[in-house]
């Protein structure tokens, strides 16, 4: 494992989809090397930091209602 | 049969159900996906009226069109094409659209030195810095960051979106990894004024 490999790997490693072989080996390359520690720190906090940096927004009722109105009018004119 | 399949079943019911003009199966798939839509509108252009005028043009898409979908199972993944391309309608309108990849921040994204992950709470979520990541974001392409908004903010699967956006797996992965090398360039960048040999203190 060199440092190159590591960045490659860091999207699965993200996702957990690599193999357990490859976690222990990308874990031992890890260890011994502080720049892809702080690398792999950095972009995995990055990936948290996104998912929270938008609010969740919710169609309220009255949005609700407006929408099954023209809907449910366009269905039965459309039959 | 596991709930995914559950699911894919209920939504081609309710779809061929709609197909021949069953109001009830409509009021549902709204109930289902609404939101959904309103998100990742709201997500894609930053706009809350926009995303109202979206999300209505989606579902009155689904009306006019859904005769057109071949394969029900497929509903969910057809929806949010429709609903990405007409953000893009949006975006293209009123010329807020990156339609370029930002390559020399690209060839910059190297491993930072400085550990900003140990940051506190307060700095690592504060407003400033949402700001700098929504900036950067914004400042993504098209494709770049649609994928990043779908996988990192809304939650969807590779699949998904490789589906919605007519992209190979790879492609998606491939474009959510610069994506995101370019978020954290932008967030060390920020952070490093709080680097202790910048004169940071925390």
């Amino acid at each position: 494992m060199n440092c190159k490999l590591c960045a490659d790997l860091l999207h699965e490693y993200v996702e957990r989809t690599l193999s357990p072989e490859m976690i222990e080996d990308l874990n031992r390359h890890l260890e011994r090397c502080e720049a892809c520690r702080v690398f792999v720190k950095t972009y995995m906090l990055t990936v948290t930091l996104s998912r929270n940096v938008e609010t969740p927004c919710c169609v309220s009722p009255e949005m609700f209602d407006r929408l099954r109105t023209i809907l449910i009018d366009r269905l039965i004119n459309n039959k | 049969m596991n709930s995914n399949n559950k699911k894919t079943v209920a939504d081609a019911d309710l779809v061929s159900r709609i197909k021949l003009g069953d109001t009830e199966a409509m009021e549902e798939i709204v109930k289902r996906y609404s939101n959904k839509v309103y998100n990742l509108a709201y997500h894609l252009t930053r706009d809350a009226s926009a995303a109202e005028e979206i999300m209505q043009e989606v579902f009155l898409t689904v009306i006019s069109k859904i005769g057109t979908l071949t394969n029900d199972a497929f509903f969910s993944t057809w929806l949010y094409r429709v609903a990405t391309n007409a953000s893009y309608g949006f975006l293209r309108k009123e010329k807020k659209f990156t339609d370029h990849t930002p390559v020399e921040e690209l060839e910059n994204a190297t491993p930072p030195s400085y550990d900003w992950s140990t940051l506190p709470d307060d700095i690592l979520l504060s407003d400033e810095s949402k700001t700098i990541l929504k900036e950067a974001i914004d400042s993504l392409s098209e494709t770049m960051r649609t994928v990043v908004i779908m996988k990192d903010v809304e939650g969807l699967k590779n699949e998904e979106i490789a589906q919605t956006l007519g992209l190979s797996v790879p492609a998606v992965k491939s474009r959510l990894h610069r994506g995101r090398l370019i978020l954290r360039d932008a967030l060390s960048d920020y952070f490093s004024r709080y680097e202790p040999s910048n004169g940071g203190a925390v």
